[in-house]
């Protein structure tokens, strides 16, 4: 960090007008970030960075992209053959999406495992599940518009959905189309929602920061911070460890761009978008399966259609997770002491890789089965499983703080008695 | 909440400590910073033309055999238009005469708009034919074709007349003075394929011509 | 924490393939082995060349590939002069000329491939009702890719008994459903490689997919060697950044 005379007498005069010099000083160098954090804390800097990648390479791309319908299709192969590097910028931005998915996931569930969305951080974590959301409607329209055969049926399948709302379902519909079904109104309408949305998320990120910042990060023991010997200054720690953090990822992400481009893809969408063939599988992304697969799984239920209760399924599935730091009653956030909930975290990573893998599959035979209970799990571990673990699991005891933990060797008990920690 | 750590991990702990992490830091900013320049590179470049565009941009064949004597077609080459005249005799001797060369900014065509093989008074390879990128060198508008002696103004001698802000040309494309256009127009690479037949975009055998080098297109 | 990470790797893996399941009960795949294949594969300039006169004399009868234009064959070592005398042998509508009407001129370098047909729908008229779909991304936009094209051009033979073709079909060991409306595009010697190569079917075969592989992705050489120097560069930069991380933090641990 330079020394305050260096900083020149330019930055001086800026800062006295508008404190952003002061501001990034607060906010980055000095601020104080809990020093035992793991690895699993690099995963909302690489999402910040994806989101960046994706804008970035998204402009470009639009600059090349012609959103009609006749010349979509064209238009991406265009850029794939005859633009200048436009292969690459368009398969940084395909596989982008899905790495964005990845980092994205990993820092939900570590937020899952370690109680960072107990208070006083429900708020924050409560912005982070509507910008999940909006990065599924992102992405969601995003694929749409190369405009294959998954993209076209994958719209079709996905806007029908609302269909199922009684009463103004089919009008509702209708109006999404623009039309009598997807064409190009709906192809224009993606395209520009799909270019607005990102910068809608920079904005939730932005408020996402500021509720983080307000109490600090969470950490592995999930204890507060108690003072000064407690807390490292973010930079140079976490700037450097975030940038090896990220120079891990691109390397993985640099393997699938350059050698594997196409693997997470679907060979169908090489094909152009034809209204009058539906493809043998209709499949979506790898990471829309979970919720893919409990849209499909759900049967009737009562007076509700099979139609209506898949629909309200998957949405509730995300909607469950805003009302998540209510749902959990137990007093610890660290699953590292909470041995009955450690468990069952598990069972619910694998729950949601059982409903991905029958999400890709058709819905027949040992799959329905398969998919009804996994979907019926995942509401029993948040509506059922939560709630009575957090009353009636007996922690282990928690050390007595943050430095105590590290220095004697890492989250375990310091000494005779210690207290327990109130979220 | 102004707590950190009270040992500051900038304190050297003695020169050779400190120096090492400089140089760790300087060095991985460094290469990050490169890192980040190269990642950025890709995206400039597209926005240089792509290969379609350029292959767009090859010399064309224009069968000139149908244009009449006095008649101007119009033909574009890298998406401008480019004025193919075929010129009539007493226009021919109007440009030999050159009696309105002192109204002319640059008579001689000394500026670099055009190849030596165009660089004559009629600037073009045959007198008959003339060829010029038909865009004003004042701000882009396609200038009229006014061949007509005496139809702008009385002395008009036949040329061009440009309706954006009133630049004039004769019928060699050499700019008047008092005109807000500052150069003669230019003169694409062409040459003769065949008697009817001229290539736009290609200059002659003999030429190295760089259409890019022009002062003004 | 390591079961995690391995979770996810083992899922994403599983799903990839998942996503893409076969329907009809094919037999697998005979693999060939590409020069293109693998994180070194280069391509074969030569087979790339004759696989393209394959295209050209036989499989453009019907089969269109518009995505591509005379100059991209720059790529498969086609110098400027052989692309243009390619391309002028193909004649393309343009106009409307002056008096409104539209006309046929050579093509040009510039120029898309010439389709057999003007539409899909005069390509189905030809074709009993079948559309023989454009070749263009055919190697990405079937599952199996270079390998499934290349055993459905060599998989053509006599139904097995028991199998009654439908009208105008013919059978093919690794066609999903076995029947497609395609005759056997390839013979012996059905074209005359201009570099003396036997041209038996298995070696049309190949050397058409390899076009077509190319056709595909025609930057996949540049990608995969920029690509070696991105990774060599990230594992140089992420070593020196471990190395920084690990000198600040010394104090801490």
């Amino acid at each position: 960090m330079a020394a305050p005379q260096s900083q020149s007498k330019v930055v001086e005069w800026i800062d006295h007008r508008l404190p952003i010099f002061t501001f990034m000083r607060h906010e980055l160098h000095e601020y104080p970030t809990p020093k035992n954090l793991s690895y699993w804390w690099n995963f909302g800097s690489l999402a910040g960075i994806m989101l960046v990648i994706m804008i970035l390479t998204g402009i470009f791309l639009a600059m090349e992209y012609t959103p009609n319908v006749d010349l979509a299709f064209d238009s991406v192969e265009r850029i794939m053959r005859q633009v200048n590097y436009g292969w690459l910028i368009r398969y940084i931005h395909m596989n982008g999406a899905s790495f964005f998915f990845i980092v994205t996931y990993i820092h939900i569930f570590r937020g899952l495992y370690y109680g960072s969305y107990k208070a006083p951080r429900e708020l924050l974590w409560m912005l982070g599940v509507l910008i999940l959301l909006t990065m599924m409607a992102t992405a969601f329209m995003g694929y749409v518009l190369p405009w294959g055969q998954m993209s076209f049926w994958g719209a079709t399948v996905i806007t029908n959905l609302f269909s199922a709302i009684p009463v103004v379902g089919n009008d509702i519909v209708t109006w999404l189309w623009g039309g009598f079904a997807v064409a190009n109104p709906t192809l224009n309408r993606f395209y520009a929602l799909h270019y607005l949305l990102p910068f809608v998320i920079l904005g939730i990120v932005g408020l996402h920061i500021m509720a983080l910042h307000t109490h600090g990060s969470n950490n592995p023991l999930g204890i507060d911070r108690k003072g000064p010997q407690d807390s490292i200054p973010f930079h140079p720690y976490y700037t450097v460890k975030d940038a090896f953090g990220l120079g891990v990822f691109l390397i993985i992400f640099a393997v699938f761009v350059f050698y594997f481009p196409n693997l997470l893809g679907d060979p169908q969408n090489y094909i152009r978008a034809n209204p009058l063939q539906t493809p043998p599988e209709i499949v979506p992304e790898w990471y829309f399966l979970p919720f893919y697969a409990m849209l499909r799984s759900v049967p009737d239920i009562l007076f509700i259609k099979a139609k209506l209760a898949g629909v309200i399924a998957m949405f509730s599935s995300i909607f469950i997770l805003f009302v998540l730091p209510w749902l959990d009653t137990s007093p610890v956030r660290s699953a590292r002491f909470r041995p009955v909930y450690k468990w069952v975290f598990w069972l619910l990573v694998i729950d949601v890789l059982v409903l991905g893998y029958v999400g890709a599959h058709r819905p027949e035979g040992w799959y329905v089965f398969t998919g009804r209970v996994a979907t019926l799990y995942y509401f029993v571990h948040f509506l059922v499983l939560i709630p009575l673990i957090g009353i009636f699991e007996r922690p282990l005891p928690l050390p007595t703080s943050i430095s105590a933990a590290v220095t004697k060797g890492g989250g375990k008990l310091a000494g005779a008695a210690a207290r327990m920690e109130k979220p | 909440m102004a707590e950190t750590a009270r040992p500051g991990p900038m304190d050297a702990h003695g020169p050779e400590g400190g120096t090492r992490r400089d140089f760790l830091s300087l060095a991985a900013t460094a290469v990050a910073g490169i890192g980040a320049a190269c990642a950025v590179w890709p995206l400039i470049t597209s926005m240089n033309p792509a290969s379609d565009t350029l292959a767009a941009g090859a010399p064309i064949d224009i069968d000139i055999s149908g244009i009449q004597p006095g008649q101007q077609i119009i033909v574009l080459w890298r998406s401008r238009p480019i004025f193919i005249v075929h010129r009539t005799p007493d226009q021919i001797a109007t440009l030999k005469a050159d009696k309105d060369a002192g109204q002319l900014r640059d008579p001689n065509s000394s500026a670099d708009q055009q190849g030596a093989y165009a660089k004559n008074v009629y600037r073009s390879i045959k007198p008959e034919l003339l060829v010029l990128v038909g865009i004003c060198t004042h701000l882009g508008c396609v200038p009229e074709f006014t061949p007509q002696p005496g139809s702008i103004s009385p002395n008009w001698p036949g040329g061009y007349f440009c309706p954006c802000h009133g630049s004039r040309y004769d019928l060699a494309g050499r700019v008047f003075q008092n005109v807000p256009a500052p150069y003669n127009l230019p003169v694409p690479p062409y040459h003769f394929v065949s008697d009817t037949v001229i290539r736009i975009g290609e200059n002659p055998p003999d030429s190295t011509f760089d259409f890019n080098s022009i002062e003004q297109i | 924490m390591l079961k995690l990470t391995l979770a996810i790797i083992a899922a994403l893996t599983l799903a990839a393939p998942a996503l893409r399941a076969q329907e009809e009960a094919t037999p697998p795949l005979p693999h060939q082995s590409w020069s293109f294949e693998g994180p070194f594969g280069t391509f074969d300039r030569a087979a790339l060349q004759r696989g393209f006169q394959v295209y050209d004399q036989v499989c453009s009868n019907c089969h269109a590939m518009s995505l591509l234009s005379y100059h991209d064959l720059s790529g498969i070592g086609f110098g400027e002069n052989e692309i243009k005398a390619i391309a002028a042998q193909k004649q393309v509508t343009d106009g409307p000329n002056d008096q409104g009407d539209m006309y046929q001129r050579p093509g040009r370098a510039s120029d898309h491939f010439v389709a057999p047909f003007p539409n899909d729908q005069a390509s189905r008229a030809a074709h009993n009702g079948a559309l023989p779909p454009d070749l263009s991304v055919i190697v990405y936009a079937r599952e199996g890719g270079a390998d499934y094209v290349y055993d459905l051009l060599t998989g053509f033979s006599d139904p097995p008994p028991g199998v009654k073709l439908r009208e105008n079909m013919n059978y093919d060991k690794y066609f999903p459903g076995h029947q497609i409306a395609m005759p056997p595009p390839l013979s012996d010697d059905i074209v005359t490689y201009s570099d003396g190569t036997k041209a038996t079917v298995a070696q049309e075969a190949h050397d058409v997919v390899t076009f077509l592989a190319w056709a595909a992705d025609p930057h996949q050489e540049d990608r995969k060697r920029t690509g070696a120097k991105v990774i060599i560069f990230l594992l140089v930069m992420t070593g020196i950044l471990y190395a920084a991380k690990r000198k600040i933090w010394a104090e801490v641990h």
